[in-house]
């Protein structure tokens, strides 16, 4: 028999990382919940905002921009109370994937867009240019609250840890 | 002895297996309600924003076939300029240009298709875009457009509050000209709001996303000063 030896770095990530995930999974709920918030107003808005990055049909673009708000305010909300944080994070990692890919392409492309993250969205008046690089790098941030989630699931005050019961040493489910 | 400590693994085996069988269920349904929650969600989306849309509308007298913009004058050159009553840049385009678009109008060089869209109701508390959208549809009824618009855009409210109240409206309204009661009605009722989000919807089907946005027949203008209107519609006249 060994005795481990107090504080390692193992254990105070163990005692660390329950923290951090709850950490990530609120900062990843409040992302949602203002990200959608601030569309869910104007539905036909957030239509065109998705209609300028131009690479899908209007009327394709006017129901992804009506369905987008609510499916962000649901994620957010399913992360804030802890259920299925795996696959919350795994649909939030995809859609912040989706973004970041659409904000490149317009950038590629040379369109003059706002991202339309939170609000507003659509062309850009002129003389304002976009700022596409830190729209990017602020989703690729959010990307790392995702990814932690997708690797560690179980986090305290969870819905998924209530309904596990006392077993909150095992995560590999969820 | 061993057999005793054999019955005790295999029991705890078969423990271990329920308890996974469990774990494995409880994830099952959890992740299931979650696609669940999140389709919905979606769905609810696009059923509200569905009920919001409205399919049939009138356009006012004085629009264009399409029913998407007010048209001034009978120029042969087409002059499209679409702008939203709330939005500061189009003000600003308005002064800067206002005068020569008149200018080209009635020196019958152009004809201007006025697309009064609702792009900025999320600046405003009262929806104030396609309220002002609609009643310059009602003052179109009476062949004030161009006029009432002039003075929506001198008494331009800032963004961020509440917009000129209908009341407000119809008093530009009757300032310009326009039978006071009849406006009032037509802009309580709302009568060209289904109009405005035709002609807001359209705008963003031919591509147009930011206001101000002049074509001139066809082909967006970059340079949006009065010699820059000028020689575009005198190069599409020739």
């Amino acid at each position: 028999m060994t005795v481990t030896p107090s504080p390692s770095r193992a254990g105070r990530w163990q005692t660390l990382r329950p923290w951090l995930g709850v950490a990530a999974r609120l900062g990843l709920a409040a992302v949602w919940l203002i990200a959608g918030g601030t569309k869910v107003g104007d539905l036909a808005a957030s239509g065109r905002a998705v209609n300028a990055y131009q690479v899908m049909p209007y009327d394709v673009a006017t129901v992804i921009g009506a369905a987008l708000p609510f499916v962000e305010l649901a994620l957010g909300v399913l992360l804030l109370v802890g259920l299925a944080t795996r696959i919350s994070a795994g649909v939030s990692a995809a859609l912040l994937v989706v973004f970041v890919a659409g904000i490149a392409s317009a950038w590629a492309r040379g369109l003059a867009i706002d991202c339309g993250c939170f609000g507003s969205g659509g062309q850009l008046a002129a003389g304002q240019t976009p700022s596409y690089l830190p729209e990017i790098l602020r989703d690729l941030g959010f990307l790392v609250l995702a990814g932690f989630l997708l690797i560690w699931p179980r986090t305290p005050f969870s819905v998924d840890g209530w309904l596990a019961g006392d077993d909150t040493v095992e995560d590999d489910d969820e | 002895m061993s057999s005793r400590k054999g019955r005790k693994d295999a029991a705890r085996v078969v423990r271990e297996q329920i308890a996974r069988e469990k774990r494995r269920k409880r994830t099952l349904w959890t992740s299931i309600a979650a696609v669940l929650v999140l389709v919905i969600a979606g769905g609810i989306g696009w059923a509200v924003y569905s009920s919001q849309k409205s399919d049939e509308f009138t356009a006012p007298p004085g629009a264009n076939d399409a029913g998407t913009g007010i048209v001034l004058g009978t120029g042969p050159v087409t002059i499209d300029l679409y702008e939203d009553y709330l939005c500061p840049a189009c003000k600003q385009f308005q002064q800067v240009n206002g005068d020569t678009l008149d200018q080209l109008v009635d020196e019958g060089k152009a004809k201007l298709v006025f697309h009064p869209v609702a792009f900025l109701n999320r600046f405003s508390t009262t929806e104030y875009s396609t309220r002002a959208s609609a009643a310059s549809g009602c003052a179109a009824e009476d062949g004030k457009f161009r006029e009432f618009t002039e003075q929506l855009f001198d008494r331009q409210p800032p963004e961020g509050g509440a917009g000129l109240s209908n009341d407000e409206l119809v008093d530009i309204g009757a300032g310009v000209g326009l039978n006071r009661d009849e406006f009032a009605s037509c802009v309580s009722d709302g009568t060209y709001r289904p109009w405005t989000e035709h002609v807001t919807d359209e705008a963003s089907k031919a591509g147009v996303t930011g206001t101000p946005t002049i074509k001139v027949n066809g082909s967006e203008l970059q340079d949006r000063s009065p010699e820059g209107i000028k020689s575009a519609v005198e190069a599409a006249g020739r």
